[in-house]
């Protein structure tokens, strides 16, 4: 199993970093350049997230009827709930991705570092020998700004910016809650997330922290460039706009009970319809 | 009920992948390599957070330094034994995020700490001392992570510590230790030189420059040859006066591992895992063999069969004198973690050293390959 992840996961990521170090000349720039290049492929998945997202809002209503209705029978709500088209996980896909990313980055990092000498005899493994001069670019220069990258952040630089913008990013990239439980467990995973992170950047290369602060930032900048068309999707599923306050969209739940969620048909069709400004009702009336 | 689960089931994943995937699943990462020293029935060892003294025929243990296990402690290389004291070096700490720039000299009766050498110049604290310290019956030599040499003398203690005789700074970190013959001190670093230093003064003599990638790996010398292996995929052959080059053979993959040089064939492994017996004289390969991990330690020569540890976990019994390619090998069916250190052999039991677990030194039986069950240091503990 971990063979094959390296095959597939860190081998490129470690070869990808040791070759933009080679044509940069800078560590910190190899890695904020795959960073870019890892957010830019993985953005129709964070799109994909975004309005899968929105479904399962849109979906709450209905799905909190049929919960109530069949609460008494869990296979015939199994059922109902599959009948809507929900989908528990389909919300985590970019996570089960970026997961996965972000170890595979962890481990490239500790090995184009080497750190130790057992990173060191690691990257030996993995260096690809067709790319030519690879092994002339080592050891990285991993001096940054007076800073190991290689290295935990000793003066919590890293930290404490990995934590302000994960949360900030998180702010942004989670949707106005459509009730109060909801409401209360993206605050909480809005906290949790953030300092999650801070206090595992505590102890990790410094090289990792500028990947995760990177990332987030890219995050941020992805959203007001896709805000727009998240505004009118969202109005398109009769979700609240990304601008109202929370305590609104709690309020708003209220209403939104009372509304239809969109047809199954729909909330199971292509990412494209996202984008469609016609509302679903209006559609289905046609 | 359903968003809650599925946010929190997306947080434990999370924080389960990154405590488990990126720390090591709960055992903490190797850093460097440990390392076994034999003197006649006694071993020393030194390994993760602690260095052990036992013997090697009844594997008892004698004692442990420090008594109790330090976590911020790691100890690596060969420990090295200097008339009454064995002197072991400290390593980059577990988690990788700190250094232990000390050199321990342990009472070899006792275990107790005699003296303890702090590496650091200009007002810098030093670095790891990856591989340990070698000596020429006088002075000691030992290359420090901080990409300096420091020669000390432990005849003459100065507030404690061993008086500094002289130092020599590379530009990249020397993370193997120099080789010291006829005077001369040969010391390998990251930033792809081979010095070759006065071993009184420290005055440079001359330096290979033509390796292109680090050379981290204790060189050899025969018949005036210094044999030694780079990042670079390739394996040289210099004039140990002159620091001209005889030959160079290209091999696989980075060579970490260092040399043995028997009956004009060098032996060595690479960390693609591939092992070679080149002729002394010109660089032509013997014959090779392929094993499925890196190799890093270097091997241990008895009469015509040679001993190869693997990053595989095999330990192989290969025929020095054969002619062509191994297609098949005396292997073991290997220990379950991998080996990167150099093995001992004890008449007819190799002691070989596993990277991590439980089981610090392993015996071999060289002549059924099977592990000598009775032989795993540390004893287990009834109970345990």
């Amino acid at each position: 199993m971990g063979d094959i992840f390296d095959l597939v996961v860190v081998n490129p990521f470690t070869n990808a970093l040791l070759v933009l170090y080679g044509v940069l000349g800078s560590y910190v720039l190899a890695v904020i350049v795959l960073t870019v290049i890892i957010k830019v492929s993985t953005l129709p998945l964070t799109i994909q997230q975004q309005v899968s997202s929105m479904k399962m809002a849109a979906m709450q209503p209905k799905m909190k009827e049929i919960q109530d209705k069949y609460k008494n029978e869990p296979q015939k709500l199994q059922e109902e709930m599959r009948k809507l088209g929900y989908n528990p996980l389909s919300g985590c896909l970019l996570m089960f991705i970026q997961l996965p990313i972000f170890i595979g980055l962890y481990q490239a990092i500790t090995r184009t570092l080497g750190v130790t000498p057992f990173n060191l005899l690691d990257l030996g493994k993995h260096v690809y020998s067709f790319i030519p001069n690879l092994s002339s670019l080592v050891p990285i220069n991993s001096n940054f700004l007076g800073m190991d990258l290689g290295q935990p952040d000793k003066l919590f630089i890293i930290p404490i910016l990995v934590v302000a913008t994960t949360w900030f990013s998180n702010k942004l990239m989670t949707p106005p809650a459509t009730d109060a439980q909801t409401k209360q467990t993206n605050q909480m995973m809005q906290m949790m997330m953030p300092l999650m992170f801070g206090f595992f950047m505590l102890s990790a290369p410094a090289g990792l922290g500028i990947y995760w602060l990177v990332s987030n930032l890219i995050q941020v900048a992805q959203y007001y460039i896709m805000k727009p068309r998240l505004e009118s999707a969202r109005a398109q599923y009769g979700l609240p706009s990304l601008n109202a306050k929370s305590g609104d969209s709690a309020s708003k739940a209220v209403i939104d009970v009372e509304r239809p969620a969109p047809p199954k048909s729909r909330a199971r069709g292509s990412n494209t319809a996202r984008f469609n400004t016609a509302k679903p009702d209006e559609k289905k009336d046609k | 009920m359903f968003q809650i689960s599925k946010k929190l089931i997306a947080a434990g994943l999370a924080g389960a992948f990154l405590l488990t995937a990126c720390g090591g699943g709960g055992e903490p990462q190797p850093t460097s390599f440990p390392g076994l020293m034999i003197d006649g029935n006694n071993g020393y060892l030194a390994s993760g957070s602690q260095v052990y003294k036992f013997d090697v025929t009844t594997n008892a243990e004698a004692w442990r330094f420090p008594a109790q296990a330090v976590n911020t402690l790691n100890f690596a290389g060969q420990p090295l034994k200097f008339g009454d004291v064995v002197i072991v070096g400290g390593a980059t700490s577990p988690s990788g995020g700190a250094y232990d720039n000390h050199l321990y000299a342990i009472n070899q009766q006792t275990g107790a700490e005699v003296w303890r050498f702090a590496a650091g110049k200009d007002g810098n604290p030093g670095k790891e001392f990856a591989d340990g310290v070698v000596t020429d019956g006088k002075l000691l030599y030992a290359a420090n992570g901080d990409h300096t040499l420091y020669v000390l003398d432990p005849s003459n203690l100065d507030g404690g510590q061993p008086k500094t005789v002289w130092t020599f700074t590379a530009q990249n970190k020397l993370w193997s230790r120099p080789l010291v013959a006829d005077g001369v001190v040969y010391q390998g670093s990251l930033d792809h030189n081979m010095y070759a230093l006065d071993a009184a003064t420290g005055k440079e003599l001359w330096r290979y420059t033509e390796a292109a990638a680090p050379i981290v790996s204790q060189p050899s010398i025969s018949n005036g040859t210094l044999f030694f292996g780079s990042f670079d995929n390739l394996f040289f052959a210099l004039d140990a006066k002159t620091g001209k080059l005889k030959w160079k053979t290209p091999v696989d993959g980075w060579v970490y591992s260092s040399s043995l040089v028997e009956n004009n064939v060098v032996y060595f492994g690479d960390a693609k895992g591939r092992f070679y017996a080149l002729n002394a004289a010109d660089g032509s390969v013997k014959w090779t063999f392929q094993t499925q991990g890196a190799i890093h330690a270097k091997p241990v020569l008895s009469g015509t069969t040679i001993y190869v540890v693997s990053g595989d976990t095999i330990v192989y019994g290969l025929d020095a004198n054969q002619a062509t390619d191994y297609k098949a090998a005396k292997k073991n069916e290997g220990i379950g973690r991998r080996l990167f250190s150099t093995p001992a052999l004890v008449g007819n039991t190799l002691l070989v050293v596993p990277l991590d677990g439980a089981v610090k030194v392993q015996a071999v039986n060289v002549d059924t390959q099977n592990l000598a069950n009775k032989f795993a240091f540390p004893q287990a503990t009834p109970g345990k």
